[in-house]
Order: structure tokens, then C-alpha cells, then sequence
């Protein structure tokens, strides 16, 4: 069986689960009801969906794979949050409707900027190089 | 879908936090109790789920149906979900993820009461 995340990790993988089935429930919604509309936001927004479970996923599992693919994923969603947060106040006609990353993901309390953030970091701090 | 049951949830959801956050301070390892609160949570959401889609069935056409029922039919995994990542887990680290799902809970419901009323 797969070693699983411990300690804090695991309410990471928790908060990274319910932002997956949110965002990923959410759309499928958009795309097959109203994808014309904002074809750039909602785009984005199935973008983010797939992040988040690949995210979830890599960090429910711990070993040294998995990490090296959470890195990727939470590196990629940094770079996501940073700058589709800055187009859509840069160049807000793009983005008729928001996405989750739209203006740092002000609309869920910023939770989509700080948990790359907090994820990158835990993945430094619980590293086998760092010993801990 | 404001009925009483919907807020009934919301309150069943915070006490949960709740109690998972005394947990938490107290650093006590996670109880029986408190763990199976979330699949008794989970079937609160099951019945608001199932009144959910007989209300949609009788009166709201207009509403955004898919998002309706999404929403409506994800919650319940949300807390059977959680169940099952914290089964063995004595850690204040289990009490936490608690308590951000008995947290999580009331804003999906207040998502699925807007999603509601864009029908009117």
C-alpha cells in the first residue's frame, strides 16, 4: 500500500480535495451549459480544476514521485493564481466571468493564492533533505 | 430550499466544528463520536440532497438545474470523504480537518440557496 501524507499535510490534502470537487463540479457546469460565454475564464477555471486534483491526489500520497508531481502541480497553480490574478485586473474585458484565480482568488478569500503558497512550503519543510 | 431542514444543517455542521475545535485545543485524541458525527452529517445531506431534487422536481424549472444538483449531490461526499481519510487518525490533525469540513458544510449549503433563488 502507498505510504499517505502525515501531519499537517493531511489537512492540506483535505482543503486541496474540497477546492478539486468544487472547481472541477463547477466546470463541467460551465463548459457543457455555457462555455460561449466567457470561453477564456471558464477555461481557465477547468484548468485550475484539473490542478487542484492532481494536486490533491500527489499530496495524499507521500513518496518521493508524488512530491516531485506536487511540486509541479502547486508550482504551476502559484504561477496561475500570480497571473491570471494580475490579466484579469490588467485586462478585465478578457474576463467577462471569473474565474477561481481571478484577482488572486479574492473571491474565496484569497484561500487560492495562500495554498500553493503554504503547500510549496510545507513540501521544503518536510523534505528527506531537510531531515525532517 | 431555505426550509428549516437546510438551516438545521448549517447549525448540525458548526456544532460539529465546534466540538472538533475543542478537540483541537485541548489536544485530546479524536473521538469514536466525534469521527462518526461526520457520516450522521453526511446523511443530513443526503436527506437535504433528495428534498432538494423532489423540490426541483415540482417547482423550479427556471433555476440552473446542473449546478443545482451538483452541488446538491457532492456534498454528501465532502463529510463520508473526510470519514474516511481521518479513520485511525488520533492526531489534533484529524480534529482540524473536522473542523474546516463542519466549516466548509454551511457555505455549500448557503452556495446551493443562491443557486435557488436565481429562480426566483
Amino acid at each position: 500500500m502507498a505510504e499517505r501524507a502525515k501531519g499537517g499535510a493531511r489537512l492540506l490534502v483535505v482543503v486541496y480535495a474540497i477546492f478539486a470537487i468544487g472547481a472541477t463540479a463547477r466546470s463541467v457546469v460551465q463548459l457543457s451549459t455555457r462555455f460561449d460565454e466567457a470561453p477564456l475564464a471558464y477555461g481557465l477555471s477547468a484548468i485550475a480544476a484539473v490542478v487542484y486534483i492532481v494536486a490533491a491526489f500527489a499530496l495524499a500520497r507521500a513518496d518521493r514521485t508524488s512530491r516531485r508531481v506536487a511540486r509541479a502541480a502547486l508550482t504551476f497553480e502559484l504561477a496561475g493564481v500570480v497571473i491570471v490574478g494580475t490579466a484579469s485586473l490588467l485586462v478585465a474585458d478578457a474576463f467577462p466571468r471569473a474565474t477561481v484565480w481571478s484577482s488572486f482568488g479574492s473571491g474565496y478569500l484569497f484561500i487560492p493564492l495562500a495554498l500553493p503558497i503554504i503547500g510549496l512550503w510545507w513540501l521544503r519543510r518536510s523534505s528527506p533533505a531537510n531531515g525532517t | 430550499m431555505t426550509g428549516l431542514f437546510a438551516n438545521f444543517t448549517i447549525i448540525a455542521s458548526l456544532a460539529m466544528a465546534a466540538w472538533a475545535l475543542v478537540h483541537v485545543i485541548v489536544n485530546r485524541p479524536m473521538s469514536r463520536a466525534l469521527h462518526s458525527s461526520q457520516l450522521v452529517l453526511a446523511g443530513l445531506f443526503l436527506v437535504l440532497a433528495a428534498g432538494g431534487i423532489v423540490q426541483l422536481i415540482g417547482k423550479q424549472p427556471q433555476i440552473p438545474w446542473a449546478e443545482f444538483l451538483g452541488y446538491l449531490l457532492l456534498s454528501p461526499l465532502i463529510p463520508i470523504g473526510s470519514w474516511w481519510w481521518t479513520r485511525g487518525d488520533n492526531t489534533r490533525i484529524g480534529s482540524a480537518i473536522i473542523v474546516v469540513i463542519g466549516l466548509v458544510m454551511p457555505i455549500l449549503v448557503v452556495r446551493i440557496q443562491q443557486v435557488w433563488a436565481i429562480g426566483g
